[in-house]
């Protein structure tokens, strides 16, 4: 039987860590489900790349790269820019998100001291 | 409906100490218009100052930009049925006197949206080289984009009619609303009309364009720039 090499374990164990500690973070609802997808399919992709020798060689030739390590380092850092690209956006996103309760809240206050009759209404600020 | 057809908007960030005597200058200038401040997120008493003198107060509870700040404004002078919002900063450096000159173009129907400019005639205001270049920059974005040639683009003085202002709560942006705002309306087909004003040197608190800023202005302001030409000229008219 032929044993696994040492960076097939590391791979091995700090792919399910990782799988793990992202179910356990959705479990306590510190992550959302829409979230964890992209980390456990990354996650899953470079475990079976790190672990499967004969596939991970046959993509390494398909994709022209020389060391079969760079292969995994490829993928992992194709996730992790996939990763930063998507939360750029989406905090982009809640950047407008933000603004607009904000405002909202800015109008709703002045509405509020009005009704209560503190500053005027416009036109009779003079007065 | 306003009483009254022109408002002064006042976006401000920390500026309790010269909040004051702005407003009141305008005020006493300009007694035809009304005013409102936009404290864009103060930690100081910018917000007690304006409502010491009985003028509204839009109140950000946190900071959101002058892009963002002035687009408030135009909400509120829309929400109200002005004809014509005017930006006018609260660190003194715009003299009222100007008001008059500055609203006129746009209640003539000349333009939709008049600037108080520096560099139409001589004045006293002496620029720093660094900004001056920068404004070289984008005057020639602005021109190369609109053709139109436009000698102040960084102006915060400036008055809009109603259909700019509503073209701004469509498209603005949230930092700084000086060309890529420019080419978005120009690109719309609203004109602009230059007028002479007088700029004074700060008399205290601090400019929104900090060291910091100094160098993400150019970057951000020429990427806008650009993205408002790529775009559809009526593209944005959904948000907010």
């Amino acid at each position: 039987m032929e044993f696994l090499s040492r960076a097939q374990v590391i791979t091995a164990v700090a792919a399910t860590l990782l799988v793990l500690i992202v179910l356990d973070l959705v479990r306590r609802r510190r992550l959302s489900e829409e979230y964890s997808l992209l980390w456990v399919a990354s996650t899953i992709v470079v475990a079976v790349l790190g672990f499967s020798t004969p596939l991970l060689k046959s993509i390494t030739h398909a994709l022209g790269i020389l060391y079969e390590a760079s292969t995994v380092f490829f993928f992992g850092l194709g996730f992790a820019t996939a990763m930063l690209l998507f939360l750029s956006v989406k905090l982009s996103r809640l950047g407008q998100d933000h603004l607009t309760l904000t405002r909202e809240l800015a109008f709703l206050r002045l509405e509020l001291e009005r009704l209560r009759g503190n500053p005027p209404t416009p036109g009779q600020e003079s007065a | 409906m306003a009483t009254r057809d022109v408002l002064v908007i006042v976006p401000a960030l920390n500026e309790e100490e010269s909040l004051g005597p702005t407003l009141d200058e305008v005020r006493e200038v300009a007694p035809w218009a009304d005013l409102l401040v936009v404290d864009d997120g103060s930690t100081d008493r910018t917000t007690e100052v304006a409502r010491a003198r009985r003028v509204p107060v839009l109140r950000h509870a946190v900071n959101l930009g002058v892009g963002a700040a002035l687009q408030s404004g135009f909400r509120y002078a829309l929400e109200r049925g002005y004809a014509i919002g005017v930006q006018h900063d609260a660190d003194r450096q715009h003299d009222p006197r100007d008001l008059e000159a500055l609203v006129a173009p746009v209640r003539e129907g000349r333009c939709e949206v008049s600037i108080g400019s520096r560099y139409v005639t001589r004045t006293d205001y002496r620029t720093p080289l660094f900004r001056r270049l920068g404004m070289l920059l984008f005057a020639a974005v602005v021109r190369l984009a609109l053709g139109q040639r436009i000698a102040d683009t960084t102006s915060g003085f400036r008055a809009y009619g109603r259909r700019a202002m509503e073209a701004g709560l469509d498209d603005f942006p949230r930092d700084f609303p000086d060309a890529p705002l420019l080419i978005a309306l120009g690109r719309r087909g609203f004109r602009f009309v230059e007028v002479p004003a007088r700029m004074r040197e700060r008399e205290a608190g601090r400019s929104f364009y900090t060291v910091g800023k100094s160098l993400y202005y150019p970057y951000k302001n020429m990427l806008a720039s650009l993205m408002a030409m790529l775009r559809a000229p009526n593209d944005g008219e959904r948000r907010s």
